[in-house]
């Protein structure tokens, strides 16, 4: 079988996860992590290459990916904007920077992108409490206290 | 120079100086200086002149607990493992996902040493030969750096085969999660390193007869492993650390409206007040009002002087420290708590999965002005039987901040059904 999306880099480095990990289904998740990183969406046809590679039944991963916050939304964009909305971001004023997001990309939180470039997530506590409203965009993360419409515009702008 | 991805500037200062030793900084310790600063002599030290045995007695004298939340003895926790036949794993859970806590991400960031070396010693103890971190797929910087760390450890020897010399084998994986709160949990976690979805197990059995792949298995906190090379370094001495009983630093996450929020170390004969103090006190000069711990308890002013150790009326948990002013609200406060609980129930058993999503829009009736008195007795009512009906600490613990702030708060409960929010936040 060919593989579209599973491109070469990826497979070396699934390569490497089963080679690393004793059992063979270990290597889904971290497969799906590779996947997630270039594609910011798990489709049924990644799904089912991978099924193919790993030689994984397809519903094991299926039950994966709907299992895991990170892998089970359809976000259809290219960045991945994630606001944290627990307790300590809620009390520094989350809700303000959330609206803040909505009006610089002009999409909704929690909503399939229009355009393609940001998905807005508000998600659990992402472990940077002290730096609350923290969000992170992709990999990266962000102090959000006392950001300005500015500011934030600037940080957006280095995703395209 | 590696380039790593953005660390937070998270504030890391102390009273004392033992955990966060090299983290003070907001930059990754690398393995050079990390020896040049002392590093991995715990380690050699534990190789060459202790037994496994010796270094297990050494964890049980120092009324070590786990750092995690439950507060369970590790050496009680290894003595249960070592009962069993090897071959036997070692995990350590660096999935933190409780509200406010963010300790662990402190060491994994700026010391991964410190965690690699205190899991080389616990997989000495155990006779373990593989370990696992365990780490939340929110730190995609943290899993990387523990990799490069991981990396730099072999090729100096200290982790792989015969390390430094000796017989002992060890070696550690990195495994990312995927974002559920649930995988903290213990059994949660084996299933979910096992690659599958992160339901708890039924225990008995537990993990140390019966954990990853079937084999005996001890699942410690970052914090904890942490702990085990100063341990083995001081011996006798680290029981000068700290009160009677519960000897040794212990990181305190303190977030919220304080005027630096960040990770604190202390011992832990210190109180509640103590740590607010030492977190520069309430923001804005604002009136304190009430602390989160995590998502676990809610401590009003009179509960200042807790003191913040694992005894029954500590603190205990994670330490986990999220402090309210006057202007926010108990009511709106425990409807993002009960979210978060809804959102991250795994579905297992039923009355976690149907408790918290109740115990939400009850708790959204009061903020709507809707409720009557009948819904207190509902809360009440769910706060006692989502425990019992659960298999895992996240059912015993989703009403455990309702419950509190009903003791504690109760005329705040009133208010609002008399349409009325104190913290002016809700209506």
């Amino acid at each position: 079988m060919e593989f579209i999306y599973l491109t070469e880099e990826i497979r070396q480095q699934i390569d490497k996860y089963v080679e690393k990990f004793p059992v063979r289904d270990q290597a889904v998740i971290q497969s799906l992590h590779l996947i997630y990183s270039k594609y910011r969406d798990i489709e049924d046809y990644h799904m089912k290459e991978l099924s193919e590679y790993l030689q994984v039944p397809l519903n094991v991963i299926e039950g994966i990916v709907s299992f895991y916050d990170m892998f089970r939304v359809k976000r259809g964009a290219r960045h991945h904007i994630r606001v944290c909305k627990n307790l300590p971001c809620h009390i520094m004023g989350c809700k303000n920077l959330l609206k803040m997001f909505e009006k610089l990309t002009g999409e909704k939180a929690n909503e399939y992108s229009k355009n393609g470039r940001f998905y807005i997530e508000t998600v659990e506590c992402i472990g940077s409490c002290s730096i609350a409203p923290a969000f992170m965009i992709d990999d990266d993360l962000y102090n959000g206290l006392n950001i300005t419409e500015e500011k934030l515009n600037e940080i957006l702008s280095k995703y395209t | 120079m590696r380039y790593y991805p953005n660390i937070p500037d998270l504030n890391a200062d102390s009273s004392i100086n033992l955990l966060l030793r090299r983290a003070k900084e907001n930059r990754t310790v690398d393995i050079e200086e990390y020896v040049t600063t002392g590093g991995y002599s715990a380690l050699k030290k534990a190789l060459t002149k202790f037994t496994p045995e010796d270094i297990v007695v050494l964890v049980e004298e120092s009324t070590l607990r786990g750092r995690g939340g439950a507060g369970f003895p590790t050496g009680r926790k290894w003595r249960f493992a070592l009962s069993n036949p090897p071959p036997r794993y070692l995990i350590c859970n660096a999935d933190e996902s409780e509200p406010g806590t963010f300790k662990d991400r402190i060491i994994i960031e700026r010391d991964p040493h410190l965690l690699i070396e205190g899991m080389a010693i616990a997989g000495y103890a155990l006779g373990a030969e593989l370990g696992f971190i365990y780490i939340r797929g929110e730190y995609p910087a943290g899993a990387k750096i523990l990799e490069d760390a991981i990396e730099d450890a072999r090729k100096r020897g200290f982790l792989g085969k015969n390390i430094l010399g000796t017989e002992f084998s060890f070696d550690i994986l990195v495994y990312r999660g995927a974002g559920a709160y649930i995988c903290g949990e213990e059994t949660a976690l084996i299933e979910s390193l096992e690659g599958k979805r992160g339901h708890p197990r039924l225990r008995p059995p537990y993990p140390a007869n019966y954990g990853l792949f079937g084999k005996p298995t001890v699942v410690n906190n970052v914090e904890t492993l942490s702990n085990i090379p100063i341990i083995v370094t001081y011996e006798s001495y680290y029981m000068n650390i700290g009160p009677s009983g519960y000897y040794g630093p212990k990181l305190f996450p303190i977030s919220g409206k304080v005027n630096k929020p960040g990770v604190y170390e202390s011992t832990m004969d210190i109180t509640l007040r103590d740590l607010i103090d030492m977190a520069g006190g309430m923001r804005d000069g604002k009136k304190f009002k009430v602390v989160f711990a995590g998502a676990l308890g809610v401590y009003s002013e009179r509960d200042l002087d807790t003191p913040m150790d694992y005894s029954p009326k500590g603190f205990g948990g994670t330490g986990t420290t999220i402090v309210l002013a006057e202007d926010d609200c108990i009511i709106d406060s425990l409807i993002v708590i009960a979210e978060f609980f809804e959102h991250e129930s795994c579905g297992k058993c039923t009355p976690c999965r149907v408790g918290t999503y109740e115990q939400l829009n009850i708790l959204r009736k009061f903020q709507q002005g809707t409720a009557t008195e009948e819904d207190i007795k509902l809360l009440e009512h769910l706060g006692r039987n989502i425990p019992v009906g659960s298999i895992c600490g996240l059912g015993y613990s989703a009403s455990n901040a309702i419950m509190d702030a009903l003791r504690k708060f109760r005329d705040e409960f009133y208010e609002h059904i008399k349409g009325n929010c104190p913290a002016g936040v809700c209506f």
